[in-house]
């Protein structure tokens, strides 16, 4: 899509000529986000100082029907944050102050584009935390985490992105600046908050966040457990959520990661294991004593190998490194690979890791893992390398057949990776064409000329059924399905 | 009316069976709401009734009300017309029950009592306690996303609602969400029909999200001065790294029907984890209690049970007052304030963590100065500063004089609208009773 003078100069009147970005080479930069894959630059990009800055760019784009995709700081793994179809895309990298710490009302209102991590470091010092923790957190930004309603580790005692959202402000595709929510908990109406987290940018932007703060536990106690085979470690995590204890994070790493974890970065892992087991608990001191012994005792009756607990803080922060650069020592087993996000029942966890390997054998590629097994969240890495012919077409093929089989056993499309451009294939396996058509309409509530991140989230399909309407001519709707 | 009520009668009936339709004269006004009858009560077996019944009723122009137990029957405003009341009570039963994944499937008629014998046979909770609340419907408490004491560490049923089948206005089964602890594929439609009051479909199954229950428990009370010294101590557990499970706040006239013998208002705390962790926390409460000016003593474990035992008399009206958690204090002070002026005796318990005040008070004489010199102004503070007042139950009398729900935000109400527009334009579920006459 060609982008008039005069529309770029329209935009530079709003953010300033230095706000906009038209050459090729820098156009080029916004090109991607983290998936392996997927490609589109956008036509132009803004950097917005301001809420009212964003309201007048999206008022502008609606009114010529230009694609407006958003973008944090493009961690994101499902080619959300591309622009396969051109459009403005809306960095929110300007905007990344924290604008007020209310300890007394347990919140924060940050802008979008503060990085997760630090909302935490400031603080900290006080006692409170934000406990959204995806592995990207030291560079993924709250905006992004509250639109993708990103998960971690931690989701397992804490819940995801969503849970943790009181109130953001947005901007529609309808050209509204409103906020959804707010620090007063009980709210009449319709759940608006709880829609927008997780939108994808395909119903507003988001250009503020009140998010909840915990206070820091009393205790924290973190513990390695290497196990001989992965049946034996699946195992013993649906025992341990069976015997009534939820860890606040519970992490499966299997051989092929651990190796690639020390050859990297050498966090002490034990390689010769099959699968490593990554717990933690935190909370009052007690509970977490009684806690970790009931734990070991669940670890060793299932043939654990050794348990090692984190002695000291600077022990902890080293089990914590290798789980959570684990995406970037990847790159050690394989030049390229596809990421998968489904999740199962947690009770099926011994039976999709058995399914796993009988994939990978009779497609003859490695899959590695690293995922968050207490709530059944499974990233297989599938690994393949691209100059062999016919590699992609088969990796292609396991994430398939690895996506069909944890739905068979009841399971989700995605965990907390989002839909994007990656799983949007995959959304008529989990849904029916009315519910696909539900969520169809829901978005256009927010955006009825269908500017909001185009051909993200839902199939763009006319199959939806009735009530769905087609975008604008313009865009080319189903090309990047 | 396109056909008459014999022939409606039949095709309902063509549908549950007549003996599944009550018209008689006492179940009609049973069923009424604020007052308005329905023509006909309709009991439907499963999710393939609900369905048909709703696409009879839009092609008819029916207005359905959905109903649970029918405990919340007044909630919301009067509907501006009511045809058929549609009984979900039938739909009792417990679809999937995996207890090692923590989730049930159950049907939206069975009551949290009766799951609760059924989960906990495995040592498993459904961690949602409104008031009154064992005898209350699952569809009904998502309806209305009632809530008690343990949202403070579980959340309402927005975070605990995994997956919903609902059926919509013109017929159409639908299903949001996953059968899983933990999804993002595509929107959160379960969100968006917890607290809808079913005017935007009928909920009819709901996969909910499952606790372990703590294997001990342990409540204290802490009696206070004034609501401002509620306020100091309620500060200092939630800066602390306590981490009790409910936090329930009493006001001096509700506080006088708990153990002990003090006046003044109260705070009720409990702890859920292993015993060693529930003692030593009940005596981190207690310390740090006693340096705000609190004194603490351990209370039975029942008194949880009896909270929605603040009958006000026969005509009541309680109010869900929602305001900032370090606000609580004033507006309780407020509230008391205002019903003292007004000469009515307001008993008040609230999720103190949350910053909800649950109110009780008699409408008395014609109730008129109640709404007027109490309610709205009340109501009227806390909205200037982001906070609500809705009133969960009133006679129907008095709700000419004030709308149920109060002001929403002009940009926010404009897009529930449109929702309710896009998935309910011809108004026939529940038309008018919701925010904004939706």
């Amino acid at each position: 899509m060609e982008l008039t003078t005069d529309f770029l100069r329209a935009l530079a009147r709003i953010v300033g000529p230095r706000g906009v970005i038209s050459s090729p080479e820098g156009r080029l930069t916004y090109e991607a986000d983290m998936h392996t894959f997927y490609r589109g630059a956008p036509d132009a990009v803004v950097l917005p100082e301001t809420a009212e800055q964003v309201l007048e760019v999206v008022r502008l784009c609606r009114r010529e029907r230009v694609p407006v995709v958003p973008r944090g700081s493009g961690t994101g793994l499902i080619g959300g944050a591309t622009a396969p179809v051109g459009g403005v895309m809306v960095s929110m990298n300007r905007m990344d102050r924290i604008l007020e710490l209310d300890f007394a009302n347990r919140c924060a209102t940050v802008q979008p584009g503060l990085i997760n991590l630090w909302l935490s470091n400031a603080t900290r010092p006080h006692g409170y935390y934000f406990a959204p923790d995806p592995s990207s957190q030291m560079v993924s930004s709250i905006g992004g985490n509250a639109s993708t309603n990103a998960g971690g580790p931690h989701c397992l005692k804490y819940g995801i992105t969503v849970n943790h959202v009181l109130g953001l402000q947005v901007v529609t595709g309808a050209a509204e600046l409103l906020w959804l929510g707010g620090k007063a908990q009980e709210r009449p109406g319709y759940d608006l908050r709880g829609v927008a987290v997780g939108g994808e940018g395909t119903l507003g932007l988001v250009t503020a966040v009140t998010v909840r703060l915990l206070h820091v536990p009393e205790g924290v106690k973190t513990a390695l457990a290497s196990f001989p085979s992965i049946e034996a470690a699946s195992e013993t995590v649906s025992a341990i959520i069976g015997a009534g204890i939820i860890p606040s994070a519970l992490e499966m790493l299997d051989q092929a990661m651990v190796r690639a974890i020390e050859a990297g970065i050498g966090a002490g892992y034990p390689q010769g294991a099959a699968a490593v087991l990554l717990i933690e608990l935190d909370g009052p001191a007690a509970e977490i004593e009684a806690q970790s012994r009931r734990i070991e005792e669940i670890c060793r009756r299932r043939g654990a190998l050794e348990i090692r607990v984190a002695r000291d803080e600077a022990e902890r922060a080293l089990l914590w490194k290798g789980r959570k650069e684990a995406a970037g020592v990847i790159g050690r087993m394989t030049p390229n690979w596809l990421l998968q996000d489904a999740v199962v029942p947690r009770s099926k966890l011994p039976q999709i890791m058995s399914e796993m390997l009988a994939i990978s054998a009779r497609h003859g590629l490695l899959i590695a893992n690293v995922f968050h097994a207490g709530d059944g969240n499974l990233h297989p890495i599938i690994c393949y390398d691209d100059r062999v012919p016919g590699q992609l077409e088969r990796a292609k093929q396991v994430n398939e057949d690895l996506l069909r089989a944890c739905l068979a056993l009841g399971g989700t499309v995605t965990g907390e990776h989002g839909v994007g451009l990656d799983k949007v294939g995959n959304m008529p396996l989990q849904f029916g064409a009315a519910d696909l058509n539900f969520m169809a309409r829901l978005r256009r509530v927010f955006d009825p000329d269908t500017i909001m991140n185009p051909g993200k989230l839902l199939p763009d399909h006319p199959a939806c059924g009735e009530g769905f309407r087609p975008g604008p001519a313009r865009l080319p709707t189903g090309a990047w399905v | 009316m396109a056909v008459s009520s014999p022939a409606l009668f039949g095709a309902l009936s063509d549908i549950v069976g007549s003996s599944q339709i009550l018209t008689d004269r006492a179940a009609l006004a049973g069923a009424a709401l604020d007052g308005i009858e329905p023509r006909w009560i309709v009991r439907p077996r499963g999710l393939e009734d609900v369905s048909r019944v709703l696409a009879l009723a839009a092609a008819e122009g029916l207005v359905v009300a959905p109903r649970g137990a029918g405990s919340r029957a007044g909630f919301g405003n009067p509907p501006r017309r009511l045809d058929l009341v549609l009984d979900l009570s039938r739909l009792d039963a417990v679809i999937e029950y995996v207890p090692e994944d923590m989730v049930a499937t159950v049907q939206a008629g069975i009551t949290l009592g009766a799951l609760a014998e059924r989960l906990g046979e495995k040592g498993q909770m459904l961690a949602l306690d409104p008031h009154g609340g064992r005898a209350r419907t699952v569809g009904g408490v998502l309806a209305t996303n009632s809530s008690g004491p343990l949202r403070f560490r579980y959340g309402t049923g927005r975070d605990l609602l995994l997956g919903v089948r609902f059926v919509q206005a013109d017929g159409t089964v639908t299903w949001g969400g996953s059968k899983v602890v933990k999804s993002v594929s595509g929107y959160d439609v379960p969100k968006l029909m917890v607290g809808a009051l079913g005017t935007l479909g009928v909920i009819v199954e709901a996969t909910l999200r499952l606790h372990p229950a703590p294997a001990a428990s342990g409540s204290s009370l802490v009696r206070v001065e004034s609501p401002s010294a509620v306020q100091d101590v309620l500060a200092a557990v939630l800066d602390s790294p306590l981490e009790p499970d409910r936090i329930a706040l009493f006001n001096s006239a509700a506080a006088r029907r708990l153990p002990g013998s003090a006046s003044g208002p109260a705070l009720l705390v409990s702890f859920g984890s292993v015993e060693e962790a529930v003692k030593s926390q009940a005596e981190s409460l207690a310390r740090l209690a006693a340096g705000h000016g609190g004194r603490a003593q351990p209370a039975p474990g029942s008194v949880w049970d009896r909270l929605e035992e603040h009958e006000a008399g026969p005509e009541p009206i309680r109010l869900i007052l929602g305001c900032e958690i370090r606000r609580l204090g004033h507006w309780l002070g407020e509230l008391e304030r205002l019903a003292a002026a007004v000469g009515a005796p307001v008993s008040v318990v609230g999720e103190a963590g949350n910053g909800v005040l649950r109110a009780s008070l008699a409408a008395g004489g014609d109730g008129r100065a109640l709404v007027r010199e109490l309610i709205l102004p009340l109501r009227s503070g806390l909205e200037s500063e982001g906070g609500s007042l809705v009133v969960e139950t009133m006679p129907a009398r008095l709700k000419a004089e004030c709308d149920a729900w109060g002001a929403i935000a002009p940009g926010a109400l404009a897009i529930m609208r449109r929702i309710k527009q896009e998935f309910d334009p011809r108004g026939v579920l529940n038309p008018g009773r919701f925010v904004g006459g939706l």
